[in-house]
């Protein structure tokens, strides 16, 4: 089968825009064990994958409307790993169709003393939190179980409290733009993981 | 990567930027230096744009984006007496990203392309600085590999240079004093660029003919 032509969108600087397809869920804490379970069985094997990371959101104001912002993120059980610079851009609206949502994505590792340069560049943190769970990969697919951690003081991520009763889970695929083919792959996965969890498309606007 | 050190070499009495970077050239050769393909280290400089200045109450701030070929899958980001960002090649796609906040000074890129050169523990790179169509100056890199603290190896440094840059051998950078016994970086590396680069910018135009 010929490959679906691989730009749709401008090429810039000679890169190819990258997209992030998202589907997104959540489970209540009691419910954690049998999802694993069953992501277990349904992803990669691979030794099963932890995580607990500290990010950190950045803005930029100008005299745009809308400030710029990048997430900075770090491992704290990890040590060695570079940081992790994300931009993410306004969700996609086209194709009502489409199963996922859809957004400019540019991922970039970087040295350790990316928020010193981000403030130096102008940056002001707006917020942070500490994620903790459970990472799977089927193929290109990304499965994250998350639960999100409030930090109580600034800056210390020693006293952290759950945000919720509840863990997020996060189904994503970062292609080529263009690849629309990812997000009928993403809605026959996210089929197998119903009744344990819905997986959706939510539009971060409506929730605002 | 080993303790480093980027000076400027003038271009000698009465002869051209190419000419004098043969001269340079051939005394290594006469030493037993070996060629080891080319190099290109290159700065774009990015400058806060008015939109956002009104709101930090500051002076606009100069960013300078780097890239070594020595690193192809790095980019280096600094400011002047700041922090050296190092991140992989994505980088400049966010910078294209950002250029409602950050706008690219194309007419100042600058970059120095030439000759690299191994002998034995040493690597040595002269290159031509270049910006836009016209050469500027001359950039020569000295890489002493084994050793990684700056003040440890500074007076063998100089000695290997003086046996082919002569009078032209530059003093100890001024951020070696800086270093202390902290292990030298790539980042270390590319601030001497930036302020070799610097320099030749504020320097008048060459008066040769470009290069080829």
């Amino acid at each position: 089968m010929e490959a679906p032509p691989v730009t749709m969108m401008p090429v810039t600087g000679g890169t190819i825009n990258m997209m992030e397809y998202l589907l997104q869920g959540s489970v209540l804490d009691q419910s954690l064990e049998s999802l694993l379970h069953r992501l277990r069985g349904l992803c990669d094997n691979m030794e099963p994958e932890t995580f607990l990371d500290h990010e950190m959101v950045f803005l930029l104001k100008g005299q745009q409307a809308s400030p710029f912002v990048l997430r900075a993120r770090c491992s704290m059980d990890k040590t060695g790993t570079p940081w992790h610079l994300r931009y993410l851009g306004q969700p996609e609206m086209g194709d009502k169709n489409r199963h996922a949502l859809v957004r400019n994505c540019v991922d970039i590792a970087t040295s350790e003393n990316l928020t010193d340069f981000l403030m130096e560049m102008g940056f002001r943190m707006d917020h942070e939190f500490v994620a903790k769970g459970h990472v799977f990969r089927k193929g290109i697919m990304k499965i994250v179980v998350y639960k999100i951690f409030r930090i109580l003081v600034p800056g210390n991520t020693d006293s952290i409290e759950p945000l919720s009763l509840s863990y997020l889970v996060e189904l994503s695929v970062v292609a080529p733009a263009g690849q629309d083919v990812v997000s009928d792959d993403m809605r026959n996965f996210a089929e197998q993981l119903k009744p344990l969890v819905h997986l959706e498309k939510i539009d971060p606007k409506r929730l605002m | 990567m080993g303790v480093t050190c980027v000076s400027q070499m003038p271009v000698a009495e009465g002869k051209s930027v190419q000419q004098t970077v043969e001269i340079l050239t051939r005394k290594l050769e006469l030493l037993g230096a070996e060629k080891q393909g080319t190099f290109c280290v290159d700065c774009e400089t990015y400058h806060t744009a008015a939109s956002t200045m009104g709101n930090q109450g500051q002076a606009g701030k100069l960013m300078y984006v780097m890239h070594n070929s020595e690193y192809p899958l790095s980019c280096f980001a600094l400011f002047e007496n700041g922090p050296c960002l190092i991140a992989d090649a994505n980088f400049d796609v966010l910078m294209v990203k950002l250029k409602g906040f950050f706008q690219n000074a194309k007419a100042n890129k600058i970059e120095s392309r030439g000759t690299r050169y191994q002998y034995c523990d040493f690597l040595v790179k002269v290159g031509t600085v270049t910006m836009g169509p016209s050469a500027r100056g001359i950039s020569v890199e000295v890489e002493y590999c084994p050793c990684v603290v700056a003040n440890d190896c500074w007076n063998l440094l100089m000695e290997f240079m003086q046996s082919f840059m002569g009078n032209h051998t530059p003093g100890i950078p001024s951020m070696f004093s800086n270093k202390h016994d902290s292990i030298y970086s790539p980042g270390d590396t590319m601030a001497q660029y930036m302020e070799l680069f610097n320099k030749i910018r504020k320097q008048q135009q060459v008066p040769v003919a470009g290069i080829r």
